[in-house]
């Protein structure tokens, strides 16, 4: 199904087409019997609308109605995620603010929630892309970028095991072990804790596991040169960035 | 090779640039205020000005003569005996004693009391002493003596304060309740800064001065503006100077309003309004310095926020300038070449009524 001309047949939908609604020169927009229909192109501005309206209601009707009409990778990636990425861009506006990226982040939650099913047995999820062990380091209770951050891993392939905030460096040694993962990603939100991500690829070196996972850091204080100085492989701004960055090093 | 000049990085680091750099980093700050605040940059011709100011040979400047604004200082009443890590030089003397040397040592044109934790909440249970202070520096001194403190609204959350920390309530997704908190703890503030006021009016004090506004979001604001204008009724003549934190309202609440207009994301000339409106006599604009950047482009951003406030506005602006604010860099005792040339563009170039 292509996203240009995304004709969406849903399982409820007529087969009888009727009549166009306006001539067929961008495909936007197909009028069967019973109702319209909408592009996918329209279905993901309505998820990413949905979330940077930042009501919870909106996305969990914006979901149940775009469920089934394209992968749900695809409603994550191009509409949930491409909402929250303009509220993160409108929040570094000073457009919005901390409770409604709160809001929208909650909402978002809820959404990929309705597409958890799907997402584990939908198109793709058989071909794993690689495992990521996310967490947020030590002393750290921030919570929020890390799961989305885990979310757009997992929408995009990555087979992701998110152990929480707060972690112990020894569990994400354990972790990786257990999962014989491909990249760990650290967070850490305050500039207190952002040497527990150094701790964690310092104990990496000591258990002789550096040199077979690549090391991701994120969050608010960390930086490119941070990224560098600590011995990360990459830095990863926001959650887009985390994925591609993350598909550069494992692909 | 081309001629370097010296300035500073934001951190206060000396670093060198040439003209052409320096220019470019200018132009780049400028345009990220007219970006962001959806204001006009500054002319070719002010930014050459800014150049030149820049990188003037001397190790300080100072502005034209005739061009001179009123300056004023906050908190310097310690600022002599304080040595708590903020700025101050340690000398043991009074409040009285520093108020005394900025009126009649350092030229300071008005003044302002201030207690150590300068926050209007802590002088609740040490009013009388601030009252006693007040009256006594009134008795020894001619210029405009003010009191000042921070509206500081983050000491009305647990555990400093009685009301749910909203911090702590949006980390668990309670919007709502981190929001209903921020009100309550706005309504509180606006009670304890009027009633403080009101104690230190009765004592002749010649007015107030909310330094850093909305340092705590928008609540702070929405506390500040409800507080000038209940003061504004209460004592029509007094003398209140309304400071901002930033250049912008941070919305920890998100939907507050004043007079039907959101808090949250207003910019300093859109900030100046609602101060004039809620009974101002005077506004602080204030820009942050990005300890990342350069003095050059923290000027050319600071100056550009200013300029607008200063053109929107109908009550004089006297901008905050210090540590970290203004495009001075971020240091506890900031070098006098950056305040001298950040302050000199202030005035000549966004054409603020005083310091």
């Amino acid at each position: 199904m292509g996203k240009r001309w995304g004709i969406c047949l849903s399982a409820s939908a007529p087969t009888t087409l009727s009549i166009f609604y306006k001539s067929l020169w961008d495909c936007h927009r197909i009028v069967f019997k019973g109702g319209f229909k909408t592009t996918n192109e329209e279905l993901f501005k309505t998820l990413s609308d949905a979330v940077v309206s930042c009501k919870k209601d909106d996305v969990i009707a914006a979901v149940e109605k775009a469920k089934g009409q394209a992968p749900a990778v695809e409603l994550i990636d191009n509409g949930l995620a491409a909402g929250m990425n303009e509220v993160g861009v409108l929040f570094e506006r000073g457009k919005l603010f901390l409770p409604h990226v709160m809001m929208a982040a909650d909402a978002m939650s809820a959404g990929v929630e309705m597409l958890q099913d799907e997402l584990a047995t939908g198109e793709g999820a058989s071909t794993k892309l690689g495992v990521i062990v996310n967490g947020t380091v030590e002393g750290d209770v921030h919570d929020i970028g890390k799961a989305i951050v885990s979310t757009m891993l997992q929408a995009a392939g990555f087979e992701v095991h998110d152990i929480g905030r707060d972690v112990p460096v020894q569990n994400f040694i354990d972790k990786i072990k257990e999962t014989n993962a491909d990249m760990v990603g650290l967070s850490a939100l305050m500039t207190t804790t952002l040497q527990g991500q150094k701790e964690v690829i310092e104990l990496l070196k000591e258990n002789g596991m550096r040199d077979s996972i690549k090391v991701m850091v994120g969050g608010a204080p960390a930086t490119d040169a941070w990224a560098k100085k600590c011995g990360a492989d990459c830095y990863a701004e926001n959650a887009s960035e985390a994925v591609a960055k993350a598909k550069e090093l494992l692909l | 090779m081309a001629t370097e000049y010296f300035l500073r990085m934001g951190d206060g680091q000396k670093i060198f640039m040439t003209k052409e750099d320096i220019l470019a980093d200018i132009e780049a700050g400028c345009a990220d205020a007219a970006d962001l605040g959806d204001i006009p940059a500054l002319s070719e011709d002010e930014m050459d000005h800014m150049l030149d100011i820049i990188t003037s040979p001397g190790r300080i400047v100072g502005v034209e003569p005739g061009l001179e604004v009123p300056v004023t200082h906050d908190i310097g009443a310690i600022r002599i005996d304080g040595d708590q890590g903020n700025s101050g030089v340690g000398i043991p003397a009074s409040r009285l004693v520093g108020s005394m040397v900025h009126e009649r040592a350092f030229g300071a044109d008005t003044m302002e009391l201030g207690h150590i934790d300068y926050s209007f909440k802590p002088v609740k249970p040490v009013i009388s002493q601030e009252q006693q202070t007040m009256e006594v520096c009134q008795q020894n001194m001619v210029i405009p003596m003010l009191y000042g403190a921070m509206p500081n609204m983050g000491l009305y959350y647990t555990p400093d304060g009685p009301f749910e920390n909203p911090g702590d309530l949006m980390k668990a997704f309670k919007i709502s309740e981190a929001q209903d908190s921020i009100q309550h703890a706005g309504d509180h503030g606006i009670r304890d800064m009027v009633w403080i006021m009101q104690k230190l009016q009765k004592v002749g004090s010649d007015g107030v001065n909310f330094d850093t506004i909305g340092a705590a979001g928008d609540g702070d604001m929405y506390a500040s503006l409800n507080a000038i204008e209940q003061l504004r009724k209460e004592f029509p003549n007094m003398y209140i100077n309304a400071g901002m934190a930033g250049e912008l309202v941070l919305g920890m609440h998100g939907d507050l309003e004043y007079d039907g207009t959101r808090l949250a994301g207003l910019w300093p000339h859109e900030q100046v309004l609602l101060a004039e409106k809620a009974g101002a006599n005077t506004f602080g604009p204030v820009c942050n310095t990005n300890t990342s950047k350069t003095s050059a482009w923290n000027m050319g951003r600071s100056v550009t926020f200013t300029k607008a406030a200063v053109e929107a506005s109908s009550i004089p602006c006297h901008a905050d300038m210090g540590m970290g604010v203004g495009g001075i860099p971020m240091l506890e005792t900031p070098p006098i070449d950056a305040v001298t040339r950040a302050s000199k563009a202030i005035v000549e170039i966004a054409g603020v009524d005083g310091i």
